[in-house]
């Protein structure tokens, strides 16, 4: 079989530009590219459900209908009682206080420990000048940051509103969308194309189905493992930290932080607690990196260590948190693009297969 | 503006129903198929596929003529010209082997193509089209087996 050239560094530089650019853009968009890819990973994860249902008989508009009714009343009902169990803690602010300061006394008592444990540590007044910098951390995050991811994230929220309409779409018609722009292919390239789509389709598939099933295994282990500590809003905390997983490598620090807090806050006689807690991420983490993550197989988008920390870097400082929640993933699927047009862009016979074709064509339509 | 026209699938899928492959499917059936058929349009003297591309889907001609030009003798005699409702490139739905001949278009065509990769979902989703498609695609196949073979050993076509 005729083999195709393989993509060399000038196609690296163009996909890790491609992917630098589109985070940019996302940042400026992030209104609609949020729910878009909530969509999107409700699209692959509601797809089988519906393929099985059309197996079995059902037609498919009414498949699609009836799942995307029952995503939409197991959401209300999740919102709803994370909402009741929410309005049983309190006011947010106060909540939020009191979580702080659960956390500043767990740092006290730490500091005081080690100072007792290590004496050098009380020369240097150690305990002392932590609670001074955690004060002063503490009233600068309040102050610049809070309020503006909390603007920030009230002005997402009305946007996730258009993800059950996106999903509905994308699962009635997909195939006709993905038969429209193959259309506009030339002749040349239409085979190519078609390879395109179904590996993209199969790379976004495996992420997603394979993260979700990884955010359900993380969540059910940590909630387990947090209810027997004694913790309550196990599920829920377990649930946040889990979906905070999305967010590569930042996101299980700040899920363990957040539950460390509560811990610490919960039980503030009981400092174990929130130490096992800790230990209790750790585990979950490696029970992540050694077996949940092999099973679940897609979350890899087989790119490589070297690349995958460069992505996430120039995502941070291309487009801050959005870059780091994107990088990895986009990185996957422009590289696949990227691959696919440079092999069709360095091969002679496509090539020369498209410029025949276009001569035809104008020719046939000279009278 | 109508981007994807209901109207235009249902002249698709009457022109389908006279395609020999698709013959025995419902009309329930074809459109469903129809979904995963790209229309694809051919000018005289334009090449479809080239011998040695990878194969990945089947060509059915619904207007105009396709030749097919083998470089090995024994398929020189299968079959040469491709005509309407007939198809070209069967084997590239069982596997992604390279294509074993060139086929360029003799007047301006119009083909549906069909991609392995869907055909293949297709058969996970509704096995019914599947088993018909099948048996029509293994008939065309065993035709141009038994008229190339013949061919072999000099007996005269029945």
């Amino acid at each position: 079989m005729r083999t195709l050239p393989q993509p060399g560094a000038a196609t690296l530089l163009v996909v890790i530009s491609s992917t630098c650019l589109l985070l940019f853009l996302f940042q400026k968009m992030i209104c609609l590219v949020l729910p878009m890819l909530l969509a999107l990973m409700l699209y692959y994860s509601l797809r089988p459900v519906v393929k099985a249902l059309v197996v079995w008989g059902m037609h498919r508009e009414m498949a699609t209908k009836a799942v995307c009714l029952l995503q939409l009343i197991l959401a209300a009902g999740i919102l709803v009682l994370a909402l009741v169990d929410l309005a049983k803690t309190g006011t947010w602010q106060s909540s939020f206080d009191r979580y702080l300061a659960g956390g500043q006394n767990l740092l006290r008592k730490t500091t005081v420990s080690l100072e007792k444990a290590v004496p050098m540590f009380k020369k240097m007044s150690l305990g002392a000048q932590v609670d001074q910098h955690v004060q002063q951390f503490t009233d600068e995050f309040v102050e610049k940051n809070l309020l503006p991811m909390a603007l920030q994230l009230f002005k997402w929220l009305p946007s996730l509103l258009l993800v059950p309409y996106i999903t509905y779409f994308m699962l009635t018609d997909s195939a006709r969308l993905k038969k429209y722009i193959i259309k506009s292919v030339p002749n040349a390239f239409f085979e190519k194309a078609l390879l395109l789509f179904s590996h993209l389709d199969a790379s976004l598939q495996s992420y997603f189905q394979g993260l979700l099933v990884l955010t359900i295994l993380d969540a059910g282990c940590l909630a387990l493992g947090l209810a027997v500590l004694g913790m309550a809003n196990a599920v829920w905390l377990g649930l946040a930290a889990a979906v905070l997983a999305w967010i590569p490598y930042v996101g299980s620090v700040i899920g363990c932080f957040m539950v460390v807090l509560v811990a610490a806050t919960d039980f503030p006689d009981q400092a174990w607690t929130a130490y096992a807690c800790l230990l209790l991420f750790v585990g979950v983490r490696i029970l992540d990196d050694f077996v949940f993550m092999p099973l679940t197989i897609g979350r890899k988008l087989q790119v490589h260590p070297l690349f995958s920390v460069l992505m996430l870097f120039l995502g941070v400082t291309v487009a801050g948190t959005t870059g780091l929640v994107f990088a990895l993933p986009l990185f996957g699927v422009v590289a696949v693009i990227g691959e696919t047009v440079s092999q069709v862009v360095a091969d002679p016979r496509l090539r020369a297969r498209y410029r025949t074709a276009r001569q035809l064509a104008v020719s046939c339509e000279r009278p | 503006m109508r981007f994807f026209s209901a109207d235009t699938d249902r002249q698709k899928v009457a022109m389908l129903k006279r395609i020999p492959i698709f013959h025995e499917l419902s009309r329930k059936e074809l459109f469903e198929v129809n979904e995963l058929l790209h229309e694809r349009v051919y000018e005289k003297d334009e090449v479809v596929f080239e011998e040695g591309d990878p194969g990945h889907g089947i060509f059915i001609v619904v207007t105009g003529k396709l030749r097919v030009d083998p470089s090995h003798e024994l398929f020189k005699t299968a079959v040469v010209d491709i005509g309407p409702g007939e198809s070209v490139g069967e084997l590239a739905l069982f596997d992604e082997g390279p294509r074993s001949a060139t086929v360029v278009a003799v007047e301006r065509t119009v083909t549906v193509a069909l991609f392995q990769a869907e055909f293949s979902s297709l058969l996970m989703k509704n096995k019914n089209i599947g088993v018909k498609v099948l048996t029509e695609i293994g008939r065309t196949l065993s035709r141009r087996a038994r008229q190339a073979l013949l061919h072999e050993k000099h007996i005269p076509s029945l």
